[in-house]
């Protein structure tokens, strides 16, 4: 996964530059926007990291922004960073899936723990991403017999009892089986729970 | 042949008719005479009736100017005072003529007045009718406001030998006039000071702008400091910034401190979009806290205008409140401020504050400008009716519109600076 990167959305450029000057100091990335619609246009939602968001800005401001994104199924999690009174935003912000807020001036080191656990959580949304793909690719490996035989299995249903209620031979049961556990990465029928468990919550 | 008594009969007759035409002549000799005998002593009466009529006539003006309440008087061209009557003597705290009269009037008026006072004789003395105000010191040192309507008198070659002044004391109605001004400039500052209570919010952002960057540039310094990661000239660029926002902050606050600064007005040349972008930057939030939209569409070759900044950015501001507050009912898509600047006539900039609320009605439109008429339930009505002696007493006129379809329009107009007007003056005559 490529190095995560701080995106820093203010229509105060020098706002915006300082910030990059004190966030730099952890070693991290940063790119400047100097509004809600050059992020936009600039952003690419695989690069891992957060959003640090102005509230305030003339045109679109950050909380249209945060809808923006919501409604585009764009996930990045959002620091907002909001002035004096601002606090009645700072909860909407919050109630519609911010990460965070911080409230001006504040302190250098608050914000910097907060992009990271920003970060981390972004690593693990993007991790368990990842996790989701994968598993959701490995059910669609099996045939629709495979489906229902672990479906049957994981119920805790015996060979001789799915042969039954499929009407197969023990033997074919059998070796469906071996071939849904292959298929699946399992080494138990535990793990086979477990990820179909994961599958169905999901769903 | 003619005999002797045919001769003598003849001479008799030549003499009595000679006779008869010397005393016809005579009768009429008489009678002339006698009629211009007449004549003269009728000339003689009309000349006392006229001579009369003058005297009672001058009588009358006499008692006329005498009993005036106004003070009336004659000046020769040099000022001295030729002639005054009793209101005049009481006018300047003269208790007889000889202190008067005689003497120059420049005694009874105020140093700083005798320029402008000569100035004005030396025009009506070159035949103009004028009026002026000007500061008096009595002759008891009384200081007063005089006003005086002063015209030239001519004499029978058309000679203009005097000016004939009538003058009043205005002192009471120049005291209430700078007492209207006085109140009204304190309301004006009160109006701001309740104004920049609700526009804290944006204020506070303003200033927490400079100082969260002081504070990031300042914390990453340190922390690169301690990180041994740095050398001191990469600390300049960053020290640098630090020092341009403390001023930026330092620029804020002294703003605020104009804003609710109480003083005269100071005109000066202003480029009027840049008190626009003032005030949207003090304004914008809590428009968008409502809903609503800022959209400016300004003209960016206007002339400077003759100004007092705080003075219009509160006519301005008074305006967007306004016209935010008109359309906390509209519907949301349709919530828009549109503040339009634009050059109508060739020294006349207007500047139009619209909204896209319901408008005004017709029956209310006239008011909308009068003192304590407000249509919100917790205002006092003293926003417009501000904002309109203010634009007056810059010369300006704000006037109220309403769209057939809705949405409110205030405009109002200030004039050009002079030094852009000469500016102009000096193209033109470029071309000559």
């Amino acid at each position: 996964m490529s190095e995560p990167t701080v995106f820093i959305v203010d229509d105060d450029e020098v706002v915006a530059r300082s910030l990059r000057w004190l966030i730099e100091t952890v070693k991290l990335k940063v790119e400047t926007f100097s509004s809600a619609q050059r992020f936009l246009d600039g952003y690419d939602s695989s690069k891992p990291g957060c959003l640090v968001l102005d509230v305030r800005m003339p045109g679109m401001s950050g909380l249209d922004l945060q809808e923006r994104l919501a409604a585009q199924r764009i996930h990045v999690p959002i620091i907002f960073i909001t002035g004096h009174g601002d606090v009645q935003m700072a909860v909407r912000a919050v109630q519609s899936g911010a990460f965070d807020f911080v409230e001006k001036p504040f302190n250098d080191q608050d914000l910097l723990d907060r992009i990271q656990k920003a970060i981390v959580f972004d690593a693990g949304q993007r991790g368990k991403n990842m996790q989701r793909v994968q598993l959701r690719s490995l059910f669609a490996s099996l045939t629709p017999r495979e489906r229902e035989v672990l479906d049957l299995v994981v119920e805790g249903m015996s060979n001789k009892a799915i042969a039954n209620s499929l009407g197969l031979s023990a033997k074919t049961v059998e070796v469906h089986r071996a071939k849904v556990m292959e298929k699946m990465h399992a080494r138990s029928v535990a793990d086979l729970v477990k990820m179909a468990m994961q599958n169905q919550v999901e769903q | 042949m003619i005999s002797a008594n045919e001769v003598m009969g003849y001479g008799l007759f030549a003499l009595a008719g000679m006779l008869t035409v010397a005393l016809v002549l005579l009768a009429v000799v008489l009678r002339r005479l006698r009629g211009a005998q007449r004549q003269a002593r009728d000339r003689e009466a009309e000349h006392q009736a006229v001579l009369d009529r003058l005297q009672e006539n001058e009588y009358r003006l006499r008692a006329i100017i005498e009993s005036e309440p106004e003070c009336v008087k004659l000046q020769a061209e040099d000022g001295t005072v030729l002639e005054i009557n009793p209101a005049g003597l009481r006018l300047v705290d003269a208790d007889k003529l000889e202190d008067v009269v005689g003497k120059k009037i420049y005694c009874v008026v105020a140093p700083e007045y005798v320029d402008f006072y000569r100035e004005n004789m030396r025009r009506v003395f070159s035949g103009e009718s004028v009026v002026y105000e000007f500061k008096a010191i009595t002759l008891r040192g009384r200081v007063a406001w005089m006003e005086t309507h002063g015209v030239p008198l001519r004499d029978a070659r058309g000679t203009i030998y005097a000016l004939l002044g009538i003058t009043r004391d205005i002192t009471e109605h120049k005291n209430a006039e700078e007492q209207a001004r006085r109140h009204q400039t304190e309301l004006a500052r009160v109006a701001r000071l309740s104004t920049m209570g609700e526009m804290a919010t944006g204020i506070a952002h303003e200033l927490n702008q400079p100082l969260s960057a002081i504070a990031n540039f300042a914390r990453g310094c340190i922390r690169r400091l301690h990180a041994d990661g740095m050398t001191p000239g990469e600390l300049i660029e960053p020290l640098e910034e630090v020092c341009e926002q403390a001023e930026r902050a330092g620029e804020i606050l002294r703003h605020v401190r104009d804003f609710v600064r109480k003083s005269e007005l100071q005109m000066k040349p202003l480029d009027i979009n840049q008190i626009v972008r003032t005030v949207v930057k003090f304004t914008e939030h809590e428009a968008r806290q409502q809903g609503a939209f800022v959209r400016l569409d300004l003209d960016a070759g206007l002339p400077r205008v003759q100004a007092d900044a705080i003075m219009i950015e509160q006519v301005i501001c008074n305006l967007v409140r306004n016209a935010v507050e008109a359309m906390a009912d509209a519907q949301w898509s349709r919530r828009q401020v549109t503040i339009l600047t634009r050059l109508i006539g060739g020294d006349v900039v207007e500047i139009e504050v619209g909204d896209s609320g319901p408008g005004i009605e017709a029956t209310i439109i006239d008011q909308v400008f009068d003192q304590f008429f407000t249509t919100k339930p917790e205002g006092v009505g003293m926003g417009l009716s501000i904002s309109r002696s203010i634009v007056e007493s810059h010369g300006g006129r704000i006037r109220a519109e309403s769209g057939r379809k809705g949405g409110a329009t205030f405009r109002f107009t200030l004039q050009a600076s002079d030094q852009q007007a000469s500016g102009h003056e000096r193209a033109d005559s470029l071309h000559c």
